[in-house]
């Protein structure tokens, strides 16, 4: 086995099906989750499907549909990869993305024991998520320095992506808006130009070696406005009341209502339900939006080892949309903060 | 992942050439005696429901709902605040918040006394929602009676692929001994501020099959396969450094004769193994690639 293959998962994978008396698990990936089959076999394919088939006494088989992935993983696992055939297994990790076609008999979803196994990072995963919060930051300070007025979102997420890329991201999940109080929140970049005034927030979040970090900024053009201001000072001291309670023990709920909590304060408790916001945070790590996500009906209790992200991020009359949030790393005691970025609204003459 | 520029150049891609590709779906459905048909959509397979509405996506995942008599919804589990967006790049004027997929399925249903619906190749929805089906009894409907490409597609593809063709060709001396990291981010640089929507680069140095990148060094010959999506519309190219001469004469020889690498583009799916209307085809001729996105006999 070389180090393709998580050893740690795979004996994980054995202890649950002895567990739960099952004779093997597939760990089914496609092209927008492949974080199932990567819990098991790191590589990063680019065709539509493979999958990692482990028996109760560890041995692993592969399928993939690209020819080219096939090279690839029999190359990086030493395991023999196979062309695509609808896979039988006793459980499936992701079956409820299989396609119908796919599904053999009536295996149960190992989707949920799964995804518990990997909310508990080991040292060589928190290593991963380390060097993807560092890019981050990196990747944040180049869109700082590299936006401008006149600049269309497009084009900045196209010189984010150069660089990110150019230093080794496998992938980016990223989200931006630009504008005033008008914006109500982020998706995929537009022919927008930069204005003097602007708020440009992003969500910034690099995957390295299978794994991703999040950084949330938000930078605006020229001098910032009173609203601007006065809103920050709220999602900064809302990020920093869960940052201080994130530990093990504490719930979901309870890192989701320190946040709002610092809202309903100042007044503006009616932005942080579903209307204004999706949520105030989230797991890290093979998939960027990983459960459980903070929210106050969540009562998932944290534990150690886990890496995820507060942020408060929502619509504030004040501002438009704004963002502010950092990868955390769930220690002992407390947490570990995984970005060095300065916590501050980024300001940039325009 | 989707976060390139997505937007509908009415130019490029009219109102009416979804109003024809509607009307094709309409008639599908009243040949088969559906009221209307449901199309799965999520950031990945994302080529049928942009076929028929221009909407993509760019996370989580969707379904759009063809009535026979009315205008499409879209049952959606984007936030309501993208919405405005979303009408922006699409022909919705209906838009549904469903966080919850199936649920808002069945009230659409309850709603228009639907009591059985025409599913876009209903094998390939996922397990959770094709279990979920209940009630309704779902027929089966394959996409290559509806989504066949039609000259519009064919435009966009052609228009994709001198793109793809164009940047690809410029950058790939750039690739020589560079870190493949490097080069991965120049391309991506330069793709995605000409347009593209998503890309999905693999490259190799002689002998190798084009990969993702890994941190490791191209050489002096090397091969690069860019997938890149414009406006929704995916190509293929593969391309390799020096004299490619005879790489070219194996590929239009594996044209004619149906050899070598054949991948179907006009599927559900971006690239997937097997023919298809539009296809992308490689060959390999001493341990380098060539590559490029086809409809019948000639590239595109």
């Amino acid at each position: 086995m070389t180090n393709a293959i998580n050893e740690h998962r795979r004996r994980q994978l054995m202890d649950l099906m002895a567990k739960r008396q099952w004779d093997s698990i597939l760990l089914y990936g496609q092209g927008w989750r492949k974080d199932y089959f990567r819990a098991l076999v790191n590589v990063n394919y680019s065709g539509p499907y493979a999958a990692a088939h482990i028996s109760r006494s560890g041995e692993i088989s592969i399928i993939a549909a690209d020819p080219w992935d096939r090279e690839l993983l029999t190359g990086l696992t030493g395991i023999r990869t196979s062309a695509w055939s609808a896979p039988q297994a006793s459980a499936v990790a992701g079956l409820e993305l299989m396609e119908a076609r796919f599904v053999q008999g009536s295996p149960a979803s190992a989707t949920a024991d799964i995804e518990e196994l990997r909310r508990i990072k080991t040292p060589d995963e928190i290593e991963c998520l380390k060097q993807a919060a560092a890019l981050a930051d990196r990747g944040y300070q180049y869109f700082a320095d590299t936006a401008r007025v006149g600049m269309q979102e497009y084009e900045l997420v196209a010189e984010v992506e150069g660089f990110l890329k150019s230093n080794g991201a496998e992938d980016n999940f990223m989200l931006i808006a630009s504008g005033g109080t008008e914006v109500v929140g982020m998706k995929p970049p537009t022919a927008r130009e930069f204005r003097s005034g602007d708020s440009i927030t992003t969500e910034l979040t690099p995957q390295v070696n299978g794994y991703y970090a999040q950084i949330c900024r938000t930078l605006v053009l020229g001098d910032p406005s009173p609203g601007q201001l006065e809103a920050f000072s709220i999602f900064s001291e809302a990020q920093q009341a869960a940052q201080d309670l994130i530990k093990p023990g504490i719930k979901a709920s309870d890192a989701a209502r320190a946040q709002n909590d610092v809202f309903r304060q100042y007044g503006y408790g009616d932005y942080t339900g579903s209307k204004y916001t999706r949520v105030r945070g989230h797991c890290l790590g093979l998939f960027p939006d990983e459960t459980p996500h903070i929210l106050e009906d969540v009562d998932y209790v944290i534990q150690e080892n886990m890496v995820l992200i507060a942020h408060p991020n929502t619509y504030l009359p004040l501002s438009g949309y704004m963002v502010f949030g950092d990868s955390l790393w769930v220690t002992a005691d407390g947490n570990v903060r995984l970005n060095t970025t300065e916590k501050k609204l980024f300001v940039k003459e325009a | 992942m989707k976060r390139g520029l997505i937007e509908w150049n009415r130019t490029e891609l009219p109102t009416s050439v979804f109003d024809a590709r509607l009307s094709r779906a309409r008639t599908a459905l009243a040949e088969g005696d559906l009221p209307a048909l449901l199309v799965y959509t999520d950031v990945w397979r994302s080529n049928q429901a942009r076929f028929l509405t221009n909407f993509m996506p760019y996370w989580n995942r969707s379904l759009v709902v063809i009535p026979l008599d009315s205008s499409p919804v879209l049952l959606c589990a984007l936030s309501p605040r993208v919405y405005p967006w979303i009408k922006s790049v699409t022909i919705f004027e209906d838009i549904r918040p469903a966080s919850k997929l199936m649920q808002t399925l069945d009230q659409l249903c309850a709603e228009r006394h639907w009591r059985k619906l025409g599913v876009l190749d209903l094998p390939m929805l996922p397990i959770e929602i094709h279990s979920r089906l209940g009630a309704i009894e779902a027929v089966d409907v394959p996409s290559k009676e509806i989504c066949e490409p039609d000259a519009a597609e064919l435009s966009m593809r052609r228009r994709a692929a001198i793109l793809a063709r164009q940047i690809l060709e410029e950058q790939l001396p750039h690739g020589a001994n560079a870190l493949d990291h490097h080069f991965v981010g120049r391309l991506e640089r330069e793709f995605r501020s000409a347009g593209a929507e998503d890309l999905v680069i693999r490259l190799s140095p002689s002998g190798a099959v084009p990969r993702p990148a890994n941190g490791s060094k191209l050489g002096a010959s090397y091969s690069v396969a860019v997938s890149l999506e414009y406006c929704g519309h995916w190509v293929k190219i593969t391309r390799a450094s020096g004299n490619t001469q005879a790489l070219r004469s194996r590929f239009n020889a594996a044209l004619e004769s149906g050899e070598g690498l054949i991948e179907n583009l006009s599927g559900p799916l971006p690239f997937e193994a097997g023919p298809g209307a539009i296809f992308a085809l490689h060959v390999e001729h001493q341990g380098l690639y060539f590559g490029d996105t086809c409809a019948g006999t000639s590239a595109l």
